[in-house]
């Protein structure tokens, strides 16, 4: 118990910090939906508005209402888990969001994983064989990774690996708890076009972390001691990469997510980044609000799970 | 394999377009005989904004709506002229009586009974239901009695524009139990008489519906089930259908033909549609309560270089409202302003701007629609005419305009309605949400805007539709450009569809083959 103190003290001061964070980006998002152009109540009437209908929708929205107290009830209907319902649907925001939440993370969950399957070995190559050819070619790889475009990229896995030679679907998502081996076969070319600037990522912090550690004086003592370099790279060098392996996965994370916005709209794959784009052009703000505050939440449990680890890898972080 | 149809160059005729009717039929396999079975998938670009037609707020919503509701009265897939529908027969004892007879046997999706209270009962909710959005589509109804399979409806005024009225979503039946039970979810839980029985409906991924096992009509549904899976993105959706994940994706723009062309599993149909590609003007007020303006903007556009640049050249272009296949259109019309930029330009002097005006257009930020804008700026900058654009996205665009009043003129497409006097009324009535200046166009057009609903003989009313259009065309109350042509792709199994005037795509004689 007396061992996990830090830790725990570390989980709650996390905690404390986040509250502020969830209420100003909550807050951010609210205002710059209300100075999006455009009267909201016209939007929601459609094509077949008169006058007394946009009226009506004003008043049972409640959008007459001062901005500060709109905002103030949605705050207080999300820390009660009520995050209204959809303007355009009326379903509840809430069972949208963990209707489509499972897609969502199984493409970056996907893309995650890609990245760290690729990236770390190629990452360890570069950094053994620095200024080698073999170096100057996953460097120049990874420039390229993160200068692609990933809807781009997306266009032309379609072409060849589902428009040409039929091997994977082109668009469209099945739901993991229905069919395991469909989600998944599904997700395989929206993950791979997500994964190409995190491969890249990984593979430029990860090389430039053991290159450092590599030449540090610690390890050249290690090599005196007559340990051959595989064990010095697999018992010592990675070891010491991982706390800047954990930040690189911590920021990927959060980059994916949004990342999958652009990724779902290609593949039309119903998640949540479709879902709040189709939400911010037709101005359904319950929804957009409401996919904000889970990613806010996630965003802030990423970190927090990252934080965790820090302490196990290195157990001063907790102590500081 | 589907045969390529050819398109012809420019403008689409009724002749033409029966004949490309005939050849997508052909191409689509009439030859062989229709099969039953299967679940056709299709790409839909929109999410429905409601399965319940009255509150339902998007035209895109029609081909959703279609196989789940019959309506009172149908149309004809090449003139748009009235067929029964539910409604077996209907006559105007007197001008303001119309009685309509319902068919006997008919069931909805519950098991209740179709009947004559049932439909008065829809019509009534039309009326009056707060979230209504067919309100003003039934206003000239007076009140509404049944008995037994009739039903009858005392008009305010002659209306003889409600056949075809009642063939759009003011006609669409719902069952009372199912929308006394489920309130405001009905827009979820749609129960009406049509081919196809609602199954389930996940927002903006797909609509699923399996077929009737008890459907009134003869031979129909051809299918098991449909499936109408949500994709916004239109090249997306062109693609699910070239690998073979949806069979049929409608609501194509021009410029994918080639695309469909070359690709060897699809076929395509095009045909004329209603969808207008035209500039409402705001006449309420400066500049544009200026006719001369009005008409020098007019004769500024060069139509069939628009039309190339920004349409592959394959739809009508036009000067009015209605394209030449419609049985009201005022065909003598339809050229009625050609690119004249010095004509355009002495307009503008005589309307008190020598030199030159400066005009706000309001568009939509979508790539295809900024092409528009661009093509329009230019043609109008050789005339004096400087155009300056704000771009919204999505639905906010109409609403920058209508409801705010935002910009002098807002470029955008109009869907169309069944019956021609209800385009005129919404897109130019005085007080009409679709007239940003709300008040009269033009002396007269108010009249003739009755007129056209005056005489059920249509004859009759082609000739109120002249004189009406006539009005507009001197008044030069808005910038029609062209006629979308309506384009589906569909993958080889697909056979029997045929597209049709109304451009609302419909699948009732769509089969599968193998």
């Amino acid at each position: 118990m007396l061992a996990n103190a830090p830790r725990l003290r570390l989980v709650g001061r996390r905690l404390v910090q986040f509250v502020p964070v969830i209420v100003l980006a909550t807050f951010v998002v609210f205002g710059l939906l209300k100075l999006v152009p455009g009267d909201l109540a016209a939007t929601l009437a459609g094509e077949y508005a008169t006058e007394e209908r946009i009226a009506q929708i004003r008043q049972d929205y409640g959008l007459n209402d001062p901005f500060l107290v709109q905002y103030g009830r949605w705050l207080w209907n999300a820390v009660q888990l009520d995050l209204s319902r959809s303007f355009q649907s009326n379903e509840p925001v809430l069972d949208q969001i963990l209707h489509r939440f499972p897609t969502t993370m199984l493409l970056v969950a996907g893309a995650l994983l890609i990245s760290l399957a690729v990236g770390v070995p190629l990452g360890i190559l570069a950094a053994t064989n620095a200024g080698s050819r073999l170096d100057v070619a996953v460097t120049s790889l990874s420039s390229f990774g993160v200068a692609l475009p990933n809807f781009w990229l997306a266009m032309i896995l379609v072409a060849t690996f589902s428009l040409s030679w039929g091997w994977f679907p082109a668009t469209g998502a099945v739901r993991f708890s229905a069919d395991p081996q469909g989600a998944i076969w599904h997700a395989v070319l929206p993950s791979i076009a997500l994964a190409a600037g995190g491969i890249a990522e990984v593979v430029r912090q990860l090389r430039s972390a053991l290159i450092e550690i590599l030449s540090s004086q610690y390890v050249r003592t290690l090599y005196a001691k007559g340990l051959s370099p595989s064990a010095i790279l697999w018992k010592h060098g990675l070891k010491n990469v991982a706390v800047t392996l954990l930040t690189v996965i911590g920021l990927l994370a959060s980059r994916l997510l949004g990342g999958a916005v652009v990724i779902e709209a290609v593949f039309a794959i119903p998640g949540m980044g479709s879902m709040v784009v189709r939400a911010a052009i037709v101005k359904d703000f319950p929804v957009v609000q409401g996919v904000v505050f889970t990613m806010v939440i996630l965003v802030i449990a990423i970190n927090l799970v990252i934080d965790l680890l820090y302490t196990i890898v290195d157990p001063r972080v907790a102590l500081k | 394999m589907n045969a390529p149809i050819k398109l012809p160059s420019g403008r689409i005729d009724r002749r033409t377009f029966l004949a490309l009717t005939g050849a997508a039929v052909a191409a689509g396999g009439q030859a062989h005989a229709q099969k039953r079975g299967g679940t056709l998938r299709l790409s839909a670009q929109s999410n429905p904004s409601s399965l319940d037609p009255q509150t339902g707020n998007s035209g895109s919503d029609h081909v959703i709506l279609y196989p789940l509701y019959d309506s009172l009265v149908e149309w004809d897939y090449a003139t748009l002229q009235a067929k029964p529908g539910l409604a077996e027969k209907w006559t105007y004892p007197d001008p303001t009586t119309l009685v309509m007879t319902i068919r006997d046997g008919i069931t909805f999706h519950d098991g209740t009974k179709c009947d004559g209270e049932a439909v008065r009962y829809n019509l009534l909710r039309a009326m009056r239901h707060e979230r209504s959005n067919v309100k003003s589509d039934l206003g000239t109804v007076a009140d509404i009695t049944a008995a037994g399979q009739t039903v009858t409806l005392k008009l305010k005024q002659p209306d003889s524009a409600l056949p075809l009225i009642l063939s759009d979503r003011a006609g669409m039946i719902s069952s009372p139990k199912a929308m006394e039970e489920h309130g405001r979810d009905y827009d979820r839980r749609p129960v009406g008489t049509g081919a196809m029985r609602f199954v389930s409906w996940a927002d903006n991924e797909r609509v699923v519906m399996v077929k009737n096992d008890s459907y009134w009509k003869k031979d129909r549904p051809l299918q098991d089930g449909m499936v109408f899976q949500v994709i916004p993105e239109l090249p997306t959706g062109l693609r699910s259908v070239t690998a073979g994940q949806n069979d049929l994706v409608y609501y194509l723009v021009p410029q994918q033909k080639q695309l469909i062309d070359r690709a060897r599993n699809l076929g395509s149909a095009v045909g004329p549609s209603l969808l207008c590609v035209h500039a409402y003007f705001n006449y309420g007020r400066a500049p544009l309560d200026n006719v001369k303006v009005r008409q020098a903007l007019n004769w500024a556009v060069d139509r069939e270089e628009f039309n190339k640049a920004t349409h592959g050249g394959i739809a009508e272009t036009t000067s009015t409202i209605l394209p030449r296949a419609h049985w009201a259109c005022a065909t003598e019309l339809s050229g009625h302003f050609s690119y004249d930029p010095d004509r355009a330009r002495k307009l503008l002097a005589e309307g008190g701007y020598p030199n030159g005006i400066d005009i706000l257009g309001i568009g939509y930020a979508e790539q295809l629609q900024v092409q528009q804008q661009e093509v329009l700026m230019e043609q109008m900058r050789r005339a004096g005419i400087r155009m300056r654009w704000e771009r919204y996205t999505g639905p906010p665009t109409p609403a920058a305009f209508f409801a705010e009043k935002k910009g002098d003129l807002l470029l955008a497409p109009w869907t169309g309605r069944p019956d021609p006097s209800l385009t005129y009324q919404l897109v130019f009535g005085a007080g009409s949400y679709f007239n940003a200046g709300r008040g009269e166009g033009a002396p007269g057009l108010t009249e003739a805007l009755l007129a056209t609903r005056s005489s059920d003989d249509l004859a009759v009313r082609k000739e109120a539709f002249r004189k009406l259009q006539q009005i507009i065309t001197d008044n030069a109350l808005h910038l029609p450009l062209l006629f979308r042509p309506e384009l589906t792709a569909y993958s080889a199994k697909v056979k029997g569809y045929k597209p049709n005037l109304l451009g609302k795509p419909k699948f009732e004689d769509v089969w599968l083959e193998g």
